[in-house]
């Protein structure tokens, strides 16, 4: 890695290396599959629905964030080489593109998220209106809406991202995005729960009083994997902006590489977690492998 | 060319805060950082970062599950046979036969769940409505019945429905067997 050529006199906390395979094999994991998934899609007319363009808007955000991850890489690995000059304005602009595709992936990432629980939200609590209120076009333009506003604020915080004011909204939204759709999948337990209690008061069921784990294992598996995989890395945008002189934020900024294969591993479980859970897409997937074989 | 470079440089300068611009991570431009009287350990950050994210996590668990728990019934029995009648009204009101002798099965299939939110939500919202009485009175417990592939009216629309995958308190697999904590609807079925 190029750390070593830094001029930094952190004796104590080296940077915590993470071998380039790792990473190379990580990102391209992450690319293949979430590819698989808008290619089952496009592909099976039964998915042409709003939850499955929703699950894709996630899993493009996915593979902007591993492509990121991986070219950023290559560049690294370019200029340790000596292809790449390290003062050069067009690596300057290549390192803002990389910045600003960084910031999509992130963004794109939250409101992916957002979507989906709103459209699940919709389908719980207006069950008979979800073909009226979210139609498939109407599905187009929120996903158009929402990665073009996300395009717009990624060149916009790459651009001026060395002001505080860039940084700051960007690391409040992270945590308030998560409330929100944490609240949506609250409401949506609790419908679940007085479901349940109907059931058991009806006078011929039989039904035990019991929790329903399932529930909140799946709700906390979804909620942790984002938060695991992306909260170390705005943590390390939030100290390198305000505490990068500080010892023990330079030895936080020290673990940045796991903290970037991190990102790529939600690349990974994202997928696993959202998409494969959806009986037609795996047997979209199991048709595709045949059918080549 | 060289004018130009160093105009370049300038600028990079100016909208820097640090060293000038440097292919890499720009957070590492910073100065030597010294680790001279370091009063707790130097990795107190991140140690403390990820405690509290998984303290987090576990604390999320738990309230989840508290509020998955299901409590003791406690609703009067007017108001559940209120409910009920309103529920199988409404059901009527989309055509499809309603046979009161048909057991519940214990594979629900996907479109008989989403049926039975549709029930369970729009019978809340839509009380002012449903008060003629319509289709058969049904003086037993409700009944959940599996819909007939053939039902026509009302398939295609219970299909695409189905086809959403919320958390898996409501299980949408059609035929995955059942654990115990897979269903809203548990076990046994209700027998009618």
């Amino acid at each position: 890695e190029n750390i070593s050529d830094f001029s930094l006199n952190i004796t104590d906390c080296t940077q915590v290396v993470v071998p380039e395979e790792v990473f190379f094999t990580v990102a391209a994991a992450g690319i293949l599959e979430n590819l698989l998934i808008l290619i089952a899609v496009v592909r099976n007319k039964n998915l042409h629905l709003p939850m499955y363009f929703f699950i894709c808007s996630l899993a493009i955000s996915d593979m902007l964030g591993s492509l990121y991850k991986t070219l950023e890489n290559i560049f690294i690995i370019l200029c340790k080489m000596g292809y790449l000059t390290r003062h050069g304005d067009f690596e300057k602009k290549l390192d803002d593109a990389m910045d600003s595709m960084f910031i999509l992936s992130l963004l794109g990432s939250i409101f992916s998220l957002l979507a989906i629980a709103a459209d699940r939200y919709i389908t719980i609590f207006y069950a008979l209106r979800y073909h009226n209120i979210m139609t498939l076009r109407r599905a187009l333009v929120i996903l158009a809406i929402i990665w073009t506003f996300c395009a717009g604020s990624s060149i916009a915080i790459a651009l001026f991202s060395y002001e505080a004011a860039t940084v700051i909204p960007f690391t409040i939204l992270f945590p308030l995005m998560m409330f929100f759709i944490l609240c949506l999948y609250v409401h949506m337990f609790l419908l679940a729960r007085s479901h349940a209690k109907k059931i058991a008061s009806l006078p011929s069921s039989t039904v035990q009083h019991r929790t329903n784990m399932k529930g909140a294992i799946t709700l906390t598996i979804f909620l942790g994997v984002f938060l695991c995989c992306w909260a170390p890395f705005v943590l390390h945008i939030l100290l390198a902006r305000f505490c990068p002189h500080n010892p023990y934020c330079a030895c936080y900024m020290s673990i940045f590489h796991v903290n970037g294969t991190l990102l790529m591993c939600n690349a990974i479980i994202n997928p696993m977690i959202f998409a494969f859970r959806s009986p037609e897409l795996r047997s979209t997937f199991k048709k595709m492998f045949y059918c080549s074989k | 060319m060289s004018a130009l470079r160093l105009i370049s440089n300038r600028t990079s300068q100016q909208s820097l805060s640090n060293s000038d611009y440097t292919w890499d991570y720009e957070y590492y431009e910073y100065g030597p950082v010294s680790f001279e009287g370091l009063k707790a350990h130097k990795y107190s950050i991140v140690i403390g970062f990820w405690v509290g994210l998984a303290v987090f996590v576990i604390f999320m668990f738990f309230v989840l599950t508290l509020l998955t728990k299901t409590g003791a019934p406690h609703q009067d029995n007017a108001e559940l046979s209120e409910k009920r009648f309103r529920m199988n009204s409404f059901v009527a009101d989309f055509g499809r036969p309603l046979e009161s002798e048909r057991v519940f099965s214990h594979q629900m299939t996907e479109e008989s769940q989403s049926l039975f939110h549709f029930c369970i939500n729009e019978v809340d919202h839509m009380n002012k409505e449903k008060e003629s009485q319509k289709g058969p009175s049904l003086e037993s417990s409700t009944h959940f019945q599996e819909v007939p592939k053939s039902s026509g009216m009302f398939e295609e629309d219970l299909h695409c429905l189905a086809k959403f995958n919320i958390p898996n308190f409501v299980n949408t697999e059609q035929n995955s067997s059942l654990g115990e904590d897979d269903l809203l609807i548990s076990e046994p079925p209700i027998l009618l």
